[in-house]
């Protein structure tokens, strides 16, 4: 039995709510949704049940990749305003619980796609637990202020999967939807790691804006930017994907790219409310949403 | 990490509520389960035959 508090001698049980925070439910929503896009554009009908329980697989996989970086940076989660309060630095849980229960989850999530899919995609799935644990949380982060470039990769891993869950083979597409996520992810979290520097400065990660300065940062999110736009758009001339993908890329690529020249071109005083930066970050979520929903609609209905 | 707190009274209500609730959800999770591994066969012996 998981336990957390002591209070003397006995142990209270954890809270389930505290176990379903380890898993980050936010990051797993844009995971979810981006396997499933994965899944949905790839040719060929899955069993209904058979993709819900590849999708949920993912998920799981994902959240236990959560649960297990939460366990590994505790330490470093209490000295940031934006996660303090998580269950592990509020002393809500116990490590060896949050150990336990990532262990377990990322078990039986490469079961479950196993049992549901097919050995690719759970190797695709594996791949993607221990590349997002061992390479980006324990190796890269604390590091190199290059984390989130290389880091990327773990979180572009899910429409792959969704893709090879769905056909047992990797094709052009979902390699294409793989690179729009890798470069998608520096001018997204270097637009967070603006606004939250001082935080990432306090726990002594060595994010870009802390090494590297702001000037450099902003140079880098503007380059980055109109790298991924080539990319989002690349499938459209390439031929894997139709016109209404195509211009969906071209209008919302060309707004993150204004957004970015606003970000990359400016110089803040103190006491700045970051707007433009905090604006790229929100306006980054949504670009990926509606460019990955926009992939799935162009394969249904293509004009 | 886990804050020793010898002095503060235990409270045996807090700890059968936590206790329920998981044995509550845990009886659900597990019952979902067993009912997608079921259609997940079912779905898996349509392709294969």
């Amino acid at each position: 039995m998981a336990q957390s508090l002591t209070h003397g001698e006995t142990a209270l049980p954890a809270d389930w709510r505290d176990l379903f925070a380890l898993t980050k439910p936010r990051v797993m929503s844009l995971v979810v949704f981006t396997a499933l896009c994965g899944l949905l554009a790839a040719p060929g009908n899955v069993p209904p049940v058979l993709a819900f329980s590849s999708i949920l697989a993912i998920a799981l996989g994902a959240g236990a990749s959560g649960a297990l970086n939460q366990w590994y940076e505790a330490g470093l989660d209490a000295k940031m305003k934006r996660t303090a309060g998580r269950p592990l630095p509020a002393g809500r849980l116990d490590r060896q619980t949050a150990l336990q229960f990532g262990v377990g989850l990322a078990a039986f999530s490469l079961f479950l796609m196993l049992f549901a899919s097919n050995w690719q995609a759970t190797l695709l799935l594996a791949a993607s637990i221990l590349f997002y644990v061992f390479i980006y949380t324990m190796w890269l982060k604390p590091r190199t202020p290059q984390n989130i470039v290389i880091g990327g990769a773990a979180g572009a891993f899910p429409p792959l999967i969704g893709w090879v869950a769905a056909t047992g083979s990797i094709a052009p597409l979902p390699v294409m939807l793989f690179l729009l996520i890798f470069l998608w992810t520096p001018p997204h979290f270097w637009a967070l790691a603006l606004f939250m520097r001082s935080d990432y400065a306090a726990a002594g990660i060595p994010m870009m804006p802390v090494v590297a300065g702001e000037k450099s940062t902003r140079r880098q999110i503007l380059f980055y930017a109109v790298i991924m736009a080539i990319g989002a758009i690349a499938p459209w001339p390439l031929g894997y994907t139709g016109a209404l993908y195509g211009w969906t890329a071209v209008v919302l690529s060309a707004i993150f790219v204004a957004l970015s020249v606003q970000v990359g071109t400016r110089t803040t005083a103190e006491g700045d409310l970051m707007q433009p930066e905090k604006r790229l970050f929100a306006y980054s979520i949504a670009y990926l949403f509606i460019l990955f929903g926009a992939v799935v609609a162009d394969h249904w209905w293509p004009l | 990490m886990t804050e020793e707190t010898p002095n503060e009274p235990f409270d045996e209500a807090e700890y059968r509520r936590r206790q329920r609730s998981r044995a509550n959800m845990m009886a659900w999770m597990l019952g979902a389960l067993a009912i997608l591994f079921f259609f997940i066969t079912i779905a898996k012996m349509e392709i294969f035959s």
